[in-house]
C-alpha cells in the first residue's frame, strides 16, 4: 500500500480521480433527479466525434471534445425545449451521428486509432502535470457552480414549471446544467473513458440515494461512494494490472449492490 | 387579474382565441372546460411562463413577472424518481427560493416560515417525512404550503385535485376556501371537478379556446354553453338553460389537441 501511494503517477491519478469522482457524484444527484442518464450516454459518445475532430484538425482532443459536447448538449436541449421532438429521440439522433462522425474521421489514419483506446476506456494513470491543472480547473469550476446553485438546480429538477413560476431562469439553468454535464463528461473521459463515464455519473448517486434519508445525505454519501471507488479501484488496478477505468466502475457497482441490499433489508425491518 | 383579447398558438395550433376575463381581488374564480380547452395555457400565461401572441395579461395592473408580488402556484403534482429522499420540508422550502435569490442559503426565518405554512395546511407533523411517502391528498396540501410560504396574495392552482377521491377533493377545496377567507387570498383554479369548484367558487369561467360563459356558478352551469361544450347536461342540473346569462358563441377554429 505504501509503495502504491508513493508513486508519483498514482498520486496524480488519485488527486484527479477524487476531483472527477466528487464532481460526477454531485452532478449525478441531478442526473438521477432529472432522469438524465440517457443524455449522459449521448453526450459521452458524442464526445468521440469531438476527439476525432480535434485529432484530424490538429486541436487538443480534449478541448475539441469539450466544445463539441457542449454544442451537442445545447442542441439536444434546444430541440427538446421546442417540444417538436422528444428528448429521447433527439439524443437517439445526435448520439449515433456524432459517434459515426468520430469513427469515420478516425478511420482516415491508423495513428489516430492508437490514441483512441485511451479515450474509449480511460487511462487515468497516464495523467501528466499539465493535464492535472487543466482537470483541476474544469472540475473545480463545475463543482463550484453546482454548489452555489444547488438549491436552484434542485427546484428545477423537482418541478420546472414551479421554478419558472417562482421567477427562476429555468431555460438558463437547464443550459448551464447541460454545459456542466458535457464538460464533466469530457473531463471524466480521462478517468473511466467514453464507454464507462455515464455509469460513473449514475452509480455513485444511486448508491447515495439507496442509503440516504435526505438530499444532503444523498450528496455526501454519493461523494464518499465515488471517492471510495476511485481509491479502491485504482489500488485494485495497480495490484492486479487491471484497466483503471473498468476497476473504478466495477468497484462503484459493488458498492451500489451492497447499499441496495442493505437498504432492502433495512426497509423490511 | 385581467386578460384582454388574449390570443395564443402553439405553432399552427390555436390554443386561445380572444380571451378576456377579469377576476376581482380577494375572490375565488374557477376555470372549467374540457380537455384541450386551453386551461393550462391560460395559467401559463398568467404565470409568465408563456407570452401571448396578441392581447394583454395583467396581474396587479402589471404584466406577469413585472409586478414584484409573489404568486403562489400549485401544480397538478410533482413526480420524483422512486426513492429520491426529498422531504416535505425541502419541498415547501422551494417556495422561498424565488425571493431568496441565487447563492444565498435558506435562513432560520425561512425555516420558521416553512413550519408556519405546513401548520396552516395541518401537515407540520409530517415535515421530516419523505414527500413520496405521502398520499395524493397530503402531497397536494404540501404543495399548497409551498405556494403559501412566500406569502402571496394570488394563488394559482392547476387541476390540484386530479387523482383524488371525492371525499379528499371535498376536504381539499374546503381547506383552500378556509385559507382564502383567513388570508384574503385571490384564488384562480383550473379544474375538471365542476361540481366541487361550483360549490366553493364565487365566479365560474367556462373556457373552450375562448370564454364561453362567465358568472356565478349556478348561472354558468345552467347556461346553454355548458351543454354545448360538454355535449351533455352537467350533473345535478336538470333545469332549463338560463336565457338571461350572457354567453359567447363557440370558436370557429379547429380545436384538436390545442393545449398540452
Amino acid at each position: 500500500m505504501i509503495q502504491f501511494l508513493s508513486e508519483g503517477f498514482i498520486q496524480r491519478a488519485l488527486l484527479t480521480g477524487s476531483l472527477l469522482g466528487a464532481t460526477c457524484a454531485v452532478l449525478g444527484v441531478f442526473v438521477v433527479l432529472k432522469r438524465m442518464a440517457f443524455i449522459g450516454v449521448g453526450i459521452s459518445h458524442a464526445a468521440l466525434g469531438g476527439v476525432a475532430l480535434g485529432l484530424v484538425l490538429g486541436f487538443p482532443p480534449l478541448a475539441a471534445a469539450g466544445v463539441f459536447s457542449v454544442l451537442v448538449a445545447w442542441v439536444i436541449g434546444w430541440i427538446t425545449r421546442k417540444g417538436e421532438v422528444s428528448e429521447d429521440t433527439a439524443i437517439g439522433i445526435f448520439f449515433p451521428t456524432a459517434m459515426a462522425l468520430g469513427v469515420a474521421l478516425i478511420s482516415i489514419s491508423p495513428t489516430y486509432r492508437q490514441g483512441l483506446m485511451g479515450y474509449l476506456f480511460g487511462d487515468i494513470l497516464s495523467v501528466g502535470r499539465g493535464d492535472l491543472w487543466g482537470l483541476v480547473l474544469l472540475t473545480g469550476t463545475s463543482l463550484g457552480v453546482l454548489t452555489l446553485l444547488f438549491k436552484e438546480f434542485l427546484f428545477l429538477g423537482v418541478d420546472e414549471e414551479g421554478a419558472k413560476a417562482a421567477g427562476l431562469p429555468a431555460a438558463f439553468l437547464n443550459y448551464l446544467l447541460l454545459s456542466i454535464l458535457a464538460v464533466t463528461i469530457v473531463a471524466a473521459m480521462k478517468l473511466v473513458g467514453i464507454v464507462l463515464v455515464s455509469a460513473f455519473l449514475v452509480i455513485p448517486a444511486a448508491t447515495g440515494q439507496a442509503l440516504a434519508s435526505s438530499v444532503r445525505a444523498m450528496v455526501v454519501l454519493s461523494v464518499i461512494s465515488a471517492l471510495a471507488s476511485v481509491g479502491a479501484g485504482l489500488w485494485l488496478s495497480w495490484l492486479w494490472s487491471l484497466p483503471s477505468g473498468a476497476s473504478v466502475v466495477l468497484f462503484a457497482a459493488v458498492l451500489f449492490f451492497a447499499s441496495y441490499l442493505f437498504s432492502t433489508i433495512r426497509s423490511r425491518h | 387579474m385581467e386578460l384582454r383579447d388574449v390570443w395564443f398558438s402553439y405553432g399552427r395550433r390555436t390554443a386561445l382565441e380572444g380571451v378576456s376575463l377579469e377576476v376581482p381581488a380577494g375572490s375565488f374564480a374557477a376555470l372549467i372546460g374540457p380537455n384541450g380547452a386551453g386551461k393550462s395555457t391560460l395559467l401559463r400565461l398568467l404565470l409568465g411562463i408563456l407570452k401571448p401572441n396578441k392581447g394583454t395579461v395583467s396581474l396587479f395592473d402589471q404584466p406577469p413577472g413585472k409586478h414584484g408580488e409573489p404568486i403562489g402556484y400549485v401544480p397538478q403534482g410533482i413526480r420524483l424518481p422512486k426513492g429520491f429522499p426529498l422531504s416535505v420540508e425541502d419541498v415547501v422550502l422551494m417556495g422561498r427560493y424565488g425571493t431568496l435569490g441565487p447563492i444565498k442559503r435558506p435562513s432560520r426565518e425561512d425555516r420558521v416560515r416553512v413550519n408556519q405554512s405546513l401548520d396552516q395546511v395541518r401537515m407540520a407533523h409530517l415535515a421530516r417525512r419523505r414527500f413520496e411517502d405521502l398520499s395524493g391528498g397530503q402531497q397536494q396540501r404540501v404543495l399548497i404550503a409551498r405556494a403559501l410560504v412566500s406569502d402571496p396574495c394570488l394563488l394559482i392552482l392547476d387541476e390540484p385535485t386530479s387523482g383524488l377521491d371525492p371525499a379528499a377533493r371535498a376536504r381539499f377545496y374546503g381547506q383552500v376556501c378556509d385559507l382564502q377567507r383567513a388570508k384574503g387570498l385571490t384564488l384562480f383554479c383550473a379544474s375538471h371537478d365542476v361540481e366541487d369548484v361550483a360549490q366553493h367558487a364565487q365566479q365560474l369561467i367556462l373556457l373552450d379556446q375562448t370564454v364561453r360563459a362567465s358568472g356565478p356558478p349556478q348561472e354558468v352551469l345552467r347556461s346553454q354553453a355548458v351543454r354545448e361544450v360538454y355535449h351533455f347536461p352537467p350533473p345535478h342540473d336538470h333545469q332549463e338553460a338560463d336565457p338571461h346569462l350572457e354567453t359567447a358563441p363557440p370558436p370557429e377554429a379547429d380545436k384538436g389537441g390545442t393545449a398540452p
